[in-house]
């Protein structure tokens, strides 16, 4: 039975869970605007590396060069989409 | 066909492993388009007309229920890649149904969800808000309902020929795109909700 729970997955697992838990802070806890965005950007984009790489398997063949190629240039066009539409539509600058 | 047997069943042929990567460039498409759902939805997020607010309509308990699912689901269906991996064909067709059951449940909550919204006058066509709030949300939630029937066809599959790599391929690339739409969720999840309840 034991072979069926990898310990990299349950640890990736539990540590998902603790990430949620730290991204709720800012739920429960009276922070800052800034405070608080700091730790959503943290806790969001560590969650996201974590099924990256323990559940996606995005580094194990040798196309791991490519796709993560393919996954930096989606997150960086991801991006400029996301910040360049805050800095003219809300930011105003 | 050349085959390699030092990589997992999923891996077996080139184009298995083409097929993979090439599920990795959709994957990577997919994320620049629920990028641009949510630069819409943080340029419009305070245009509530005479509609209520985020803060004033979202509800930590449902989220976090939705969330505490999603993120199961993507453990439990890693856990049947793995057993997929050691060749346990029962075991990795109960792992896949159990995130099936976990995708059908966040369904559900996020359908009570949004009837909810509407109840409480907060439907699709109130204000910009609720407008880009529930195309985000739908967006997301469409492709976990498409995610429900490919999965259930993937069962289907393995239980009637086995794992070859031709299934072990078509369910590796499912939990590719499942653990995506957790990803996605993580995003609405700390940008929608908790910053709107901040």
């Amino acid at each position: 039975m034991s072979e069926l729970f990898p310990r990299k997955q349950v640890m990736g697992f539990v540590f998902s869970m603790v990430l949620t838990a730290a991204a709720l802070t800012v739920y429960f806890l009276d922070v800052s605007f800034a405070v608080g965005m700091t730790i959503l950007l943290v806790t969001a984009f560590v969650q996201a590396a974590v099924q990256l790489v323990v559940f996606m398997h995005a580094g194990e063949t040798e196309d791991k060069q490519v796709i993560y190629m393919n996954i930096y240039y989606a997150v960086a066009i991801a991006l400029v989409t996301v910040f360049g539409t805050l800095l003219i539509m809300v930011w105003d600058m | 066909m050349k085959i390699d047997n030092s990589l997992p069943l999923e891996y077996k042929t080139e184009q298995n492993r083409l097929n993979i990567l090439g599920f990795w460039i959709f994957l990577g498409a997919e994320v620049m388009l629920f990028a641009t759902l949510f630069a819409t939805y943080f340029t419009l997020q305070h245009r509530t007309g005479n509609g209520p607010s985020g803060a004033e309509i979202f509800e930590i308990t449902p989220v976090l229920i939705e969330t505490i699912l999603l993120l199961t689901s993507s453990f439990t269906i890693g856990l049947g890649v793995h057993a997929m991996r050691i060749g346990k064909k029962k075991a990795m067709m109960s792992f896949f149904a159990i995130t099936l059951l976990l995708g059908l449940a966040f369904l559900g909550v996020e359908i009570y969800e949004f009837t909810h919204y509407t109840h409480i006058g907060a439907g699709l066509q109130v204000s910009a808000f609720t407008g880009i709030l529930m195309t985000t949300l739908g967006t997301h939630g469409a492709h976990v309902t498409l995610g429900l029937f490919w999965g259930l066809f993937i069962i289907l599959q393995v239980k009637k020929q086995g794992l070859t790599p031709k299934t072990a391929n078509k369910a590796f690339i499912f939990s590719l795109y499942w653990h995506f739409l957790d990803v996605v969720w993580i995003f609405i999840f700390s940008f929608v909700y908790l910053k709107g309840m901040m």
